[in-house]
């Protein structure tokens, strides 16, 4: 078992927010020393359900917080969570929503998602610990 | 949008994300003549689906209106969105400008 690496970041569901939020992501994955290639592609990942989220996450009209949860450990793998606050409805499509899951879906390993309390999605990375280098494998 | 003599040049730049969702479906309108489209996507350094889907619609329009297409695609992590999305053939797709423009110019 190796270290545990762990980032928590919470914004307000607006659209605007997901570039931040992905750019944390981004700081969160390079330190890690994951290859380029495999950052870019959790990015991808993790960047439609975050635009998912955004949408999902309104109670009674007012725009509630989406969390990004990212949780790294050796050869445990990467392990993502999306979540928002709001109740799940399908608002009116945002563009390219469609194509959203799909993309995850042919990143990630897994990706469940519970709507329980809220949305969340999470988002599971095999990697391979290399030394001091971590890369992801599909 | 700017056009030279024979081909509509439409460039995006950046980080297209559903934070810009608007700005992309603005900037992807077909020319009024049926004119050539060089869609420049070379300097953008992340797309979500929200580019996807805009490529997608974009295409379909210019399929009705007879108009040809080229999308040029320098950075891995757009062409790879593509192919996760499926739609890894949907577009003719062009690394290389002058490849793009050599298609577009084309007869037939």
């Amino acid at each position: 078992m190796g270290d545990v690496a762990e980032l928590r970041v919470t914004r307000t569901a607006a659209r605007a927010n997901v570039r931040p939020m992905r750019h944390a992501l981004r700081s969160f994955l390079e330190a890690l020393e994951l290859a380029p290639d495999t950052i870019d592609d959790v990015l991808t990942a993790v960047g439609e359900a975050l635009a998912n989220a955004v949408e999902h996450a309104y109670v009674d009209g007012a725009a509630g917080s989406v969390e990004l949860y990212a949780r790294a450990e050796g050869d445990a793998g990467l392990e993502i969570d999306v979540r928002d606050s709001g109740t799940y409805i399908e608002r009116s499509a945002r563009v390219g929503r469609g194509f959203g899951l799909r993309i995850a879906r042919a990143i990630a390993r897994n990706v469940e998602i519970d709507r329980s309390r809220g949305t969340r999605v999470r988002l599971s990375f095999d990697v391979i610990q290399r030394r001091r280098h971590i890369r992801a494998v599909k | 949008m700017s056009t030279d003599s024979s081909v509509a040049v439409i460039a995006l730049s950046g980080e297209l994300d559903v934070g810009r969702a608007d700005e992309v479906a603005r900037a992807l309108e077909l020319p009024s003549r049926t004119t050539p489209v060089l869609l420049d996507l070379s300097d953008v350094s992340y797309a979500d689906s929200t580019v996807i889907s805009a490529l997608f619609h974009f295409s379909e329009k210019a399929t009705a209106a007879n108009t040809r297409v080229a999308v040029l695609i320098v950075k891995p992590q757009l062409i790879r969105l593509l192919e996760y999305a499926g739609l890894g053939e949907a577009f003719p797709v062009f690394r290389e400008r002058s490849a793009a423009l050599t298609y577009l110019l084309q007869n037939g």
